[in-house]
């Protein structure tokens, strides 16, 4: 049980390093300032759930009150970075559109 | 001149890396840092305060002065925002939108009045489109923001946290509104006043625990003395008495972070900005 357990929560683990590589990748190899904030909007949101999953499967391992406790609170920050990490990206997005950033095209590379 | 900056750059690093060599070792328990007081610190905190975070222990009462004074400073940073900037002109320009239609009005003359209700609200100069999405997560997140505020100084005492981090969430918490609806909307719902009383009273709660403890027979900040004021048993007393002091801190930390920013935004006028 307690090796099920613990592979379930390094499968989760390294799915959010995963996420979170892709994530960096992404930002250095995106051609622009909108592609680039693709990359640190999702994949970080889904890294965190991923990892955050992870570590509440393994806190779970001696089931209790206590630890089922900080799992709902570590869940709970799932929950707010779910809500507060895309509108942070779509109001930085705005204010890019706002301040006249024209978005990346194939077209202007080849000039 | 280029290579001028990277000689000195170069032998700046040299030295600080020199010096380095001086230090004790990470952990070294010979070192002078943990020779004299750390001990100490360590084996007598819990019986003598019963409370189990040593870092609160230590901030908030073996070096109560210490942090008082840091909140006195930090109460004298919004005081010199304020003398600095605060400008009681009023603007002459003011811009209202009507919501439903989202057309703009410029008044150019200060004498003429609008109410600003649920058809007509105030813009800013630098306009900004009224964006659903930010304001109503804004909405949602800014309660809970404050809750967790109020739980980071409430659990100073057993759990990293304390006055300073719970008053700085605090008044984050209150520039966020500012931020996803306007300035206006925060003046008016947290007044000038009472900002300036919060932070004046956050300093004055510390100081005046102090006072308490000396009124009681006992030193300055001697929380132990305040057992007969406060129902509890008077082992815990020192816990009880730290918990006071964090709510000063925070209190007067959140008012001062948001005075700093009104008024750096608005250039002193509290009207409209950012």
């Amino acid at each position: 049980m307690h090796i099920l357990i613990n592979i379930a929560a390094i499968f989760f683990l390294v799915m959010g390093l995963v996420f979170f590589l892709g994530g960096a990748v992404g930002i250095i190899r995106m051609p622009d300032f909108y592609s680039r904030l693709h990359p640190a909007g999702k994949l970080d949101t889904l890294g965190i759930f991923a990892m955050v999953t992870g570590l509440v499967i393994f806190n779970l391992h001696h089931f209790s009150l206590e630890t089922l406790l900080l799992s709902i609170k570590m869940f709970l920050i799932v929950f707010f970075v779910f809500l507060a990490s895309p509108t942070a990206t779509h109001s930085i997005v705005d204010a890019g559109m706002r301040a006249g950033l024209r978005p990346w095209t194939q077209k202007k590379k080849k000039e | 001149m280029k290579f001028f900056g990277f000689v000195i750059v170069c032998l700046t690093g040299g030295l600080l890396l020199y010096g380095t060599m001086d230090l004790p070792d990470w952990g070294d328990p010979g070192s002078p840092a943990s020779t004299h007081l750390s001990d100490y610190y360590i084996e007598h905190i819990v019986e003598e305060t019963q409370v189990p975070n040593l870092v609160t222990a230590v901030l908030a009462d073996y070096r109560g002065y210490d942090t008082m004074f840091e909140t006195a400073v930090v109460f004298c940073a919004g005081l010199a925002c304020f003398l600095l900037l605060r400008d009681f002109r009023p603007k002459k320009d003011r811009y209202f939108r009507h919501v439903p239609t989202g057309v703009m009005l410029h008044f150019k003359n200060p004498q003429t009045r609008l109410i600003a209700g649920n058809e007509f609200e105030h813009m800013d100069k630098d306009w900004v489109p009224s964006d659903m999405i930010i304001k109503t997560v804004c909405r949602i997140l800014i309660p809970f923001i404050q809750i967790y505020a109020l739980y980071v100084v409430a659990h100073g005492d057993f759990s990293p946290g304390g006055g300073f981090q719970g008053g700085v969430i605090f008044g984050s918490s209150l520039i966020l509104m500012a931020i996803s609806y306007n300035l206006k909307t925060l003046v008016k719902r947290v007044t000038e006043k009472f900002l300036s009383v919060f932070a004046a009273l956050g300093v004055l709660i510390y100081v005046g625990l102090g006072v308490a403890a000396m009124l009681m027979g006992g030193h300055f900040l001697d929380y132990g003395m305040l057992a007969p004021l406060l129902p509890s048993d008077p082992g815990h007393i020192r816990a009880l008495g730290m918990l006071g002091v964090e709510i000063g801190v925070g209190i007067a930390v959140m008012a001062v972070m948001v005075i700093i920013y009104i008024n750096i935004v608005s250039e002193g006028r509290h009207d409209e900005g950012l």
